[in-house]
């Protein structure tokens, strides 16, 4: 899918890394690679989930910044 | 028969007064219906009041005696709708004129309320009371104006529940008369003054209750018809719940109290807050879901085997080499043993055929010194060198034949 070197992803929205993540989670479980590629995506996998995890971040400190008073969930 | 005026034979002035007064007397009798606009007992026998027509910008002096206004039933007061018998009357020591009344009789309630009927159904046929020509009220309008008598309950109620429900609003009060007869051109003049204001969103026209005398002017046609041109959305509320007032149909909300006009009018700040705080919270709620869905996602993707535990890719392959490996040695182990077998075969079958176990048996192996064996005695000559292998060595021996023998 996408081909970009892991250094240059500013601009991917939340959506794309984790529709990335989803079909890398794919290829990996539908096996047949070889080992370099294996862990290549593996690598990509892990990055995509930082990505996620930080956008995922990111999004409840703004939510919590909005509503200083209350925090009820 | 008097002559002619002329400027060289003029009239004196009483021949003109007689005159004039002859003139006004021929109208005759007349009954007038008015109302009752200034009233005065001065002097003891004569009884002065005005009498003004409703629907014209005009008033005409009344005058009679004691006894006609004092008729037992009759409660004149200032406002009053009459019926009066008279005769027009000019006095001439004065040169004033006056109507001369007889009698005067109160218009009664049942005529005044039948008036009032036939007033609303010309203005409902006209389509002034027409629902499609009701204004919406202004959400929480900057600038309320209101029309109410000076001092007034209904003032009072009106602006303090306003402010207690939206305490930003503004007031344009226009204090009016609200009873009596000039009280309609009263109210019109300050529902006209507060329409043209451009800040003034909405109008609130509001008296206390009364008799059906005090509220009246509230059915009057020309206070109806202004409210009806007001481009300003008008709130009345007149008189008691019960109470209907024309200018109530013509109105675009008709509240039953004061206070309920200040309902209308704003809204409730605390309400409003609370209708806002629930919405604010009910977003958060759907945003805050909305990333604890995708969080869980996320931890689910990242605890599936193939992202968190990728020894097993190695472990896979690392396996696979062992394997190999082990089946390799085992070939390999197999196939030396193999050859060691082959080899012990070999040696067996090498010691089976060696010369060595004849030679235990006490034969020996004579070859000569070119290391050929000697099969026969005539191949060697005599006193050759030969060498005889016995179990136990070698031998150099001589060829020693006796004479003559082979």
């Amino acid at each position: 899918m996408v081909t970009e070197s892991p250094d240059e992803q500013p601009t991917t929205t939340y959506e794309q890394a984790r529709e990335e993540l989803a079909d890398v989670v794919r290829r990996l479980e539908a096996g047949g690679l070889t080992l370099e590629e294996s862990l290549g995506l593996w690598e990509r996998g892990e990055q995509l989930a930082e990505l996620c995890r930080h956008w995922l971040d990111r999004a409840r400190e703004r939510l919590a910044a909005a509503t200083p008073g209350d925090q009820s969930e | 028969m008097t002559s002619p005026s002329t400027p060289e034979a003029p009239w004196p002035v009483r021949t003109v007064a007689r005159k004039v007064a002859e003139w006004i007397g021929r109208l005759g009798e007349v009954w007038v219906e008015g109302q009752v606009a200034q009233l005065s007992r001065r002097g003891a026998a004569t009884v002065f009041l005005t009498l003004r027509d409703p629907a014209a910008d005009l008033s005409v002096p009344v005058t009679c005696s004691r006894d006609v206004v004092d008729r037992p039933g009759l409660e004149l007061a200032e406002g009053a709708r009459v019926i009066v018998r008279a005769r027009p009357d000019y006095y001439i020591a004065r040169g004033s004129f006056s109507l001369r009344a007889t009698e005067i009789r109160a218009v009664g309630l049942g005529e005044l309320l039948a008036r009032i009927e036939r007033i609303r159904r010309l203005l409902a046929a006209e389509g002034l009371f027409d629902a499609a020509r009701k204004r919406p009220l202004p959400f929480a309008p900057a600038v309320v104006g209101v029309v109410t008598g000076r001092d007034s309950a209904a003032e009072r109620d009106v602006l303090v529940t306003a402010r207690r429900r939206w305490p930003a609003v503004r007031f344009a009060v226009h204090h009016s008369l609200v009873q009596g007869p000039s009280a309609a051109a009263s109210v019109i003049e300050g529902l006209q003054r507060l329409d043209r204001d451009p800040q003034v969103e909405v109008i609130v026209v509001a008296r206390g209750g009364g008799s059906v005398e005090d509220l009246l002017p509230f059915s009057d046609e020309g206070l109806v018809r202004a409210i009806a041109a007001c481009r300003t959305p008008v709130v009345t509320a007149v008189g008691h719940e019960t109470d209907t007032t024309l200018v109530d149909h013509a109105a675009d909300v008709r509240a039953a109290t004061p206070t309920d006009a200040a309902h209308r009018v704003v809204p409730e700040i605390g309400e409003q807050r609370r209708l806002v705080d629930g919405l604010r919270a009910r977003a958060r709620h759907l945003l805050s879901a909305r990333l604890e869905q995708q969080e869980r996602w996320l931890e689910g993707v990242r605890s599936r085997p193939v992202l968190a535990d990728p020894q097993r890719l190695l472990h896979g392959r690392a396996d696979d080499v062992e394997q190999l490996r082990t089946r390799a040695r085992r070939s390999l182990a197999h196939r030396l043993e193999g050859a060691e077998r082959d080899l012990e075969h070999a040696r067996a079958r090498v010691a089976a055929l060696s010369p060595a176990a004849t030679l235990q048996r006490g034969y020996a192996v004579v070859q000569r010194a070119d290391g050929s064996l000697v099969r026969e005695p005539g191949q060697v000559a005599d006193d050759e060198r030969l060498s005889v292998r016995v179990a136990g060595g070698r031998l150099p021996v001589r060829v020693a034949r006796e004479d003559g023998r082979p």
